[in-house]
């Protein structure tokens, strides 16, 4: 489990596409929260003024999520909330994915490094619409001979976002990969379901609020 | 043959060195939770502000500790200086 897996390898007009064992299930749960969410989307038709049983679910995950994000960014820029609750609801969906065994596509560089480009894109994007010229001028704050180290603080940003959780996932994964590889068959019943509540689903939960608060604080602190 | 072990077993010292930076980010994120149950003790109206930022500078010292552990993951499993070993010893 250490290496990532190559499952396929397509070729494409010459090009060779190498689906990875990650590809494959980012697919998987692509295709879960597509189908939870179309299933969401069909019974908005018949919710209530009273929400009961599922929409109280949906109704209850939303209105934290805004709650959390307006806290983080202020009323004026929340409306960027939604773009957050997907990134939430795909990372923490990924790092619950690897409780059955398999590896968790946030355990490879790739994913986590779109992910984290993603909001630096964002982050400048924000930038410029909010503050324009003044936003320009922040990288030649105190003095214009500080410009390149004022880059080099902006696009560390994305790199260490991105090595947080990729690092944290994958010294799950080792640690996980180790228990099954030097352990004898009879212990690894039951033992590993602690070590994958603690691994999966603590860190992850932690590592997805950790890439989430931090990611606003970013765009709060380039857009305000 | 020997050069090859030399390299490898030097390379397992130099991940373990990489790793001992996880004592300096342990002492980091102690004095950051300490502190934060500090002020949680003096102000528990307080708990919820102090916890969300808790949570964060424990993230934020714990960046230095996961590169010292990517460093050593790329010195074992991927390092380039191996494969130009192998190629020059042929």
């Amino acid at each position: 489990m250490l290496n990532i897996k190559n499952l396929w390898v397509l070729n494409i007009a010459g090009v060779e596409v190498w689906i990875t064992e990650t590809i494959f299930n980012t697919w998987l749960i692509m295709l879960f929260l597509i189908i939870f969410a179309v299933i969401a989307r069909i019974k908005l038709h018949n919710f209530k003024t009273v929400p009961t049983g599922f929409q109280n679910f949906i109704e209850a995950v939303v209105e934290a999520f805004d709650g959390f994000a307006s806290n983080a960014l202020g009323e004026k820029l929340s409306y960027i909330a939604p773009w957050f609750f997907m990134v939430f609801a795909l990372i923490l969906s990924c790092s619950l994915f690897s409780i059955f065994g398999v590896r968790a596509p946030t355990a490879d560089f790739a994913t986590t490094f779109a992910l984290a480009f993603a909001t630096f894109i964002l982050m400048f994007f924000m930038g410029f619409k909010h503050r324009r010229g003044s936003y320009l001028k922040s990288f030649f704050e105190p003095h214009p001979v500080f410009f390149p180290l004022n880059l080099i603080g902006e696009l560390s940003k994305p790199v260490s976002l991105s090595f947080r959780l990729f690092g944290n996932m994958l010294s799950g994964t080792i640690i996980l990969t180790l228990y099954y590889g030097l352990t004898p068959l009879f212990v690894q019943i039951g033992i590993p379901a602690l070590l994958h509540a603690f691994f999966d689903v603590l860190f992850g939960a932690l590592q997805t609020y950790i890439f989430v608060i931090i990611s606003l604080m970013y765009i709060k602190g380039a857009a305000d | 043959m020997r050069e090859l072990a030399i390299a490898i077993g030097m390379i397992h010292i130099a991940a373990a060195i990489a790793l001992l930076n996880g004592l300096l980010t342990t002492f980091g994120q102690a004095r950051v939770a300490s502190q934060a149950i500090e002020s949680i003790a003096r102000q528990p109206e307080a708990a919820d502000s102090i916890r969300s930022a808790m949570f964060i500078g424990l993230a934020l010292s714990e960046t230095s500790g996961i590169y010292g552990l990517l460093i050593a993951i790329i010195m074992l499993f991927a390092n380039p200086l191996v494969d130009i070993l192998v190629n020059l010893l042929g």
